[in-house]
């Protein structure tokens, strides 16, 4: 079964390879085609895409946000449009059709990932407004989170990492939430500190003032919450979320930056299972992240660590620490290789029996991956993983990972 | 006192000189027609945290040369300094051309990163990231063809050297015009690069100290 399921996904990958290798001048001619524009240069929209192609091979129920049960094939069809009015005015949508938001989700999805208003009043960067649907402003990961950026192929272990945390499902006690360290992440409900980049719906005021950059936004869904929260008619826009992150840049190879979050993760679905006189906004998720990058070179690094806080009924506050820590080097102009140590511990609650127990289990995780640029439209990344869970139950120890990309 | 031998050596290089001046090199000048400049309308950045301001790029020009069999010790043209500065988020020149074998440096006049780098075919590079404080990196061109320039970090960036397995070139101004001097006699092609898909050429006949007139338009 898997077989008959590679077979055709390695051919439509090796026409692709050969496709992108020999039309590079086709596809640097596209570039400038798909742009159409008005003669005064008003008006401006430009195409652009990523073909993704990408193949998981897992030796156990895979980890993180992959959602298919065995290895499995994984395509992906991401369309950009940048539109231009004027000078301060700009428009984003993204679009993609795919296996669902996270690898593996459902068999076929089209979406609209992405879709916001921008208006800058002044002509350089020192303030923006947007609206709609878009990445958050937590954290430094969103700014390289495509897969023709991202060294790797998958996120950062606390960008998908399930803590037992429910959004619809609270615990009924101490013992229940710690009853679910012993059962395979339930991906439809749990939730990480934060799912991936975060397109949920709301405003945003961003800038840039010398070296210092800020970022604000208020947002219809917690920076932990599933996919499907973050459409406008999601029902939390009376429990909003803010996040803020301030960010420095002391010279061109470093970047710091501070982000703090706070807001409900439960959806109403959780309403009726909650203590009696509570509600989803008594239930927050805070946290604060630092995040720092450096560069040098043919190096790139890039850090983040999580402090996590969930308000949760009938436990109390867990808390929860994520960190990752990131390098890419370019051996030559086209390969490079990249390292992701990522590690996530957990704090402890009371049991209800006089002591106290972590609520979920601790994770390492390694990522090592080789990527090679054939051309400025077509690279190819391998990775491979090993997790450990400090329970008796592991997912996805292993994992091998390919993808084939096409950018125009 | 003078040797008859001293005289005979002031008399012959007069001569030489003399020729030179009355009927040397040639010099072929006149006029590009060029693509009208586009607006400066790079899209701004999708995500909060990606900033800085952008220059408008170079307007564009072209490069005329000369391609032929030259007579062996054939006087290269002084290009300038090869010199490919990354400032205002632009590459400037746009537009460099080179003969084979040329050293260029690319100097970071911004005061953040670039990271330049090319896929063409005569030369694959990829130079990281350096500040402007760094030693600019260098690199040699030693195979004839375009060389697509880019920035990894800022993708609209766009830059072209041209290396050109000639000595005689020379870069057009802004309104296309061109001087090309220092020519040998001959019979050669001469050719307007004005991008990739605009390369005109004309074959041209060379008298010694002759002055040619040669325009190029699109027709």
């Amino acid at each position: 079964m898997i077989l008959a399921m590679k077979a055709p996904s390695l051919i439509l990958a090796l026409v692709l390879f050969a496709t992108a290798v020999r039309g590079q001048e086709w596809l640097d001619k596209l570039d400038g085609q798909l742009t159409i524009k008005s003669r005064n240069g008003f008006f401006r929209s430009d195409l652009s895409g990523l073909l993704d192609l990408e193949g998981y091979y897992v030796d156990q129920r895979p980890p993180g946000l992959l959602f298919e049960n065995e290895s499995f094939f994984n395509p992906r069809l991401t369309f950009f449009l940048d539109t231009r009015f004027g000078p301060h005015f700009y428009s984003f949508v993204q679009a993609r059709l795919d296996r669902g938001f996270d690898p593996g989700e459902t068999d076929f999805d089209a979406r609209l990932d992405e879709y916001l208003l921008r208006w800058t009043p002044w002509n350089d960067s020192r303030l923006n407004l947007q609206i709609g649907k878009f990445a958050t402003v937590v954290g430094s990961w969103v700014q390289r989170h495509d897969s023709w950026q991202n060294p790797l192929i998958t996120a950062p272990l606390p960008y998908e990492n399930l803590t037992p945390l429910a959004d619809g499902d609270p615990p009924r006690s101490a013992a229940d939430l710690l009853a679910r360290r012993h059962v395979p992440d339930v991906k439809t409900e749990w939730l990480p500190i934060i799912w991936g980049p975060v397109y949920a719906s709301g405003a945003s005021v961003f800038g840039s003032l010398g070296k210092l950059d800020y970022a604000l936004d208020v947002k219809n869904a917690s920076i932990s919450s599933h996919p499907y929260a973050w459409e406008p008619n999601g029902n939390l826009w009376e429990y909003p979320t803010a996040s803020v992150r301030l960010g420095f840049r002391p010279s061109p190879a470093w970047n710091h930056g501070i982000s703090f979050s706070a807001g409900p993760y439960m959806t109403t679905d959780a309403s009726a299972a909650l203590p009696p006189g509570k509600s989803i906004g008594d239930y927050n998720e805070f946290v604060f992240d630092y995040d720092v990058s450096y560069a040098w070179h043919r190096w790139q690094w890039w850090g983040e660590v999580f402090l996590t806080r969930f308000q949760v009924p009938n436990v109390g506050n867990a808390d929860l620490v994520g960190y990752y820590l990131e390098a890419k080097y370019k051996i030559t102009a086209s390969l490079f290789a990249a390292a992701r140590w990522n590690q996530e511990l957990y704090g402890m609650i009371n049991h209800g029996l006089g002591g106290q127990e972590p609520w979920g289990n601790d994770m390492y995780r390694i990522d090592l991956a080789l990527g090679y640029r054939l051309t400025r439209h077509l690279q190819g990344k391998v990775q491979y993983s090993f997790g450990h869970r400090e329970a008796a139950l592991q997912q996805g120890e292993q994992l091998v990972a390919a993808q084939v990309t096409m950018r125009f | 006192m003078y040797r008859w031998k001293d005289i005979k050596i002031a008399l012959f290089g007069l001569l030489l000189l003399s020729g030179h001046l009355c009927c040397g090199q040639a010099v072929i000048e006149g006029k590009v027609t060029l693509p009208k400049g586009q607006p400066m309308d790079t899209p701004p950045p999708r995500y909060a945290g990606q900033v800085g301001e952008i220059a408008a790029p170079d307007p564009p020009v072209a490069v005329v040369y000369l391609e032929g069999q030259f007579p062996k010790g054939a006087p290269a043209v002084d290009s300038g300094t090869n010199a490919v500065l990354q400032q205002g988020m632009q590459f400037r020149p746009a537009v460099l051309p080179v003969q084979v074998g040329t050293a260029v440096v690319f100097p970071n006049g911004d005061d953040f990163y670039h990271n330049v780098f090319s896929y063409s075919k005569p030369k694959r590079f990829d130079l990281g990231r350096y500040r402007k404080s760094d030693r600019p990196p260098v690199e040699v061109f030693d195979k004839p063809g375009v060389v697509k320039l880019y920035c990894e970090i800022h993708q609209h960036m766009r830059g072209i050297i041209l290396v050109l397995d000639t000595p005689y070139f020379v870069r057009t101004d802004t309104n296309g015009l061109y001087r090309l001097q220092g020519l040998p006699a001959g019979r050669f092609l001469l050719k307007a690069w004005v991008d990739e898909q605009h390369v005109y050429e004309k074959p041209v006949e060379l008298e010694p100290g002759q002055h040619l007139n040669v325009d190029f338009d699109k027709k």
